[in-house]
């Protein structure tokens, strides 16, 4: 044991160092938790975190519909909505669309006219749209419903894949009224989850 | 000696990669929807065996109408339309009427035209031919006609020639409708 008196201390100054050497740094280098010359520490620390209900999605920037050979039938295409999901035991969620802008320019389709219709197909995480649904310019209509409890990727209780990913078949009908020419309108997704 | 990248390069770099391996994950997204309408045109003969009949006077011609649905759309700037028809095969068997040679001079097959907007009907009566397209109707540009169609009619004259031999004689006639 190394008291203060073992040691020659020939000036106030060397007596401040000892201090620092032997009772300040083993304590500092205690607290820290770091390695220190001849000392050695534990030290245990509780680390938590809250897990909130999450969800995003991702669209392709654009999908072209085409027309069949049949005359006046139908302008058809897909849309694949890539999403990952996390819903807590007692919430859930929702993905829904809307015609943030109708076809222009004028003289063709009008989504606001009920032109633009899609069914939904392929969801692997939730459950997709039944039947055919009628695109809105002004209502969010529904694409796909999460459950309680859900979440992407891992296997598990989770989803196998990441990310999941639901398929819109949609469908534009070949009017005879429609002027010749190119439109387009802008269709907007939003996810949700609790 | 090669000089090593600079820290901004590398770090732009695999900004960039970043961003082109994964999609870009939102509350909300956003798709485009496009497409291209084309002038075309459909028509359906609603009519599908017209008989030609001749009542009353002895030897008065013989008559009968085909009534036809259309669609169409024309092209919005300079674009056209027509229906035209053609007897695809003449009557038979052979000892009646023939549209392509008729037992005598003067003998035809006619017909009158009728339709509604957009589109505009032949003009008189027109004699159907077994070797060129006669016309029926045409459109001009911009035409549209509605989601389910308009309609039209042909109505048809047969001489009625004492060379026929009796018996029921059929021929076939062809509508074509183009859009452009």
């Amino acid at each position: 044991m190394i008291t203060f008196t073992d040691l020659e201390c020939p000036d106030y100054q060397c007596k401040d160092r000892r201090l620092m050497r032997y009772v300040l740094l083993p304590i500092v280098c205690a607290l820290l938790v770091r390695e220190c010359p001849g000392q050695t520490g534990t030290a245990t620390q509780t680390l938590s975190a809250q897990i909130y209900a999450a969800a995003k999605l991702s669209v392709p920037a654009s999908v072209t519909l085409t027309v069949g050979a049949t005359k006046f039938s139908t302008f058809q295409g897909t849309v694949t909505v890539s999403y990952r999901a996390r819903t807590t035991s007692t919430g859930g969620g929702s993905i829904t669309a809307q015609v943030s802008s109708d076809f222009t320019p004028a003289g063709g389709p009008s989504a606001a006219a009920g032109a633009l219709t899609y069914t939904c197909s392929g969801a692997n995480l939730g459950t997709g749209c039944s039947g055919t649904q009628t695109a809105s310019t002004t209502l969010q209509t529904p694409v796909l419903t999460l459950p309680a409890s859900a979440c992407t990727g891992g296997g598990g209780s989770c989803s196998s894949q990441d990310p999941n990913s639901v398929t819109l078949n949609l469908s534009v009908p070949d009017n005879s009224t429609y002027s010749t020419g190119s439109y387009s309108a802008n269709l907007k997704f939003v996810i949700s989850g609790t | 000696m090669k000089r090593p990248l600079p820290l901004i390069t590398l770090a732009v770099v695999m900004l960039v990669l970043a961003g082109t391996a994964h999609a870009q994950f939102n509350t909300t997204g956003t798709t485009t929807l496009s497409l291209t309408v084309a002038a075309e045109a459909s028509l359906r003969i609603d009519t599908a065996t017209t008989t030609l009949g001749n009542i009353g006077t002895i030897f008065a011609d013989y008559t009968g109408t085909t009534n036809y649905t259309y669609k169409i759309r024309t092209g919005k700037a300079s674009g056209s339309g027509a229906i035209t028809l053609k007897v695809t095969s003449d009557f038979g068997p052979a000892g009646g009427p023939s549209v392509g040679t008729p037992p005598s001079t003067g003998d035809a097959l006619t017909y009158t035209c009728s339709i509604t907007s957009p589109g505009t009907a032949c003009t008189g009566s027109l004699t159907a031919s077994t070797g060129s397209s006669t016309s029926v109707s045409t459109f001009g540009a911009d035409a549209k006609s509605a989601v389910g169609g308009n309609t039209g009619s042909v109505g048809w004259n047969l001489t009625n020639d004492p060379q026929y031999s009796t018996g029921a004689y059929t021929a076939v006639v062809t509508f074509t409708i183009s859009a452009t």
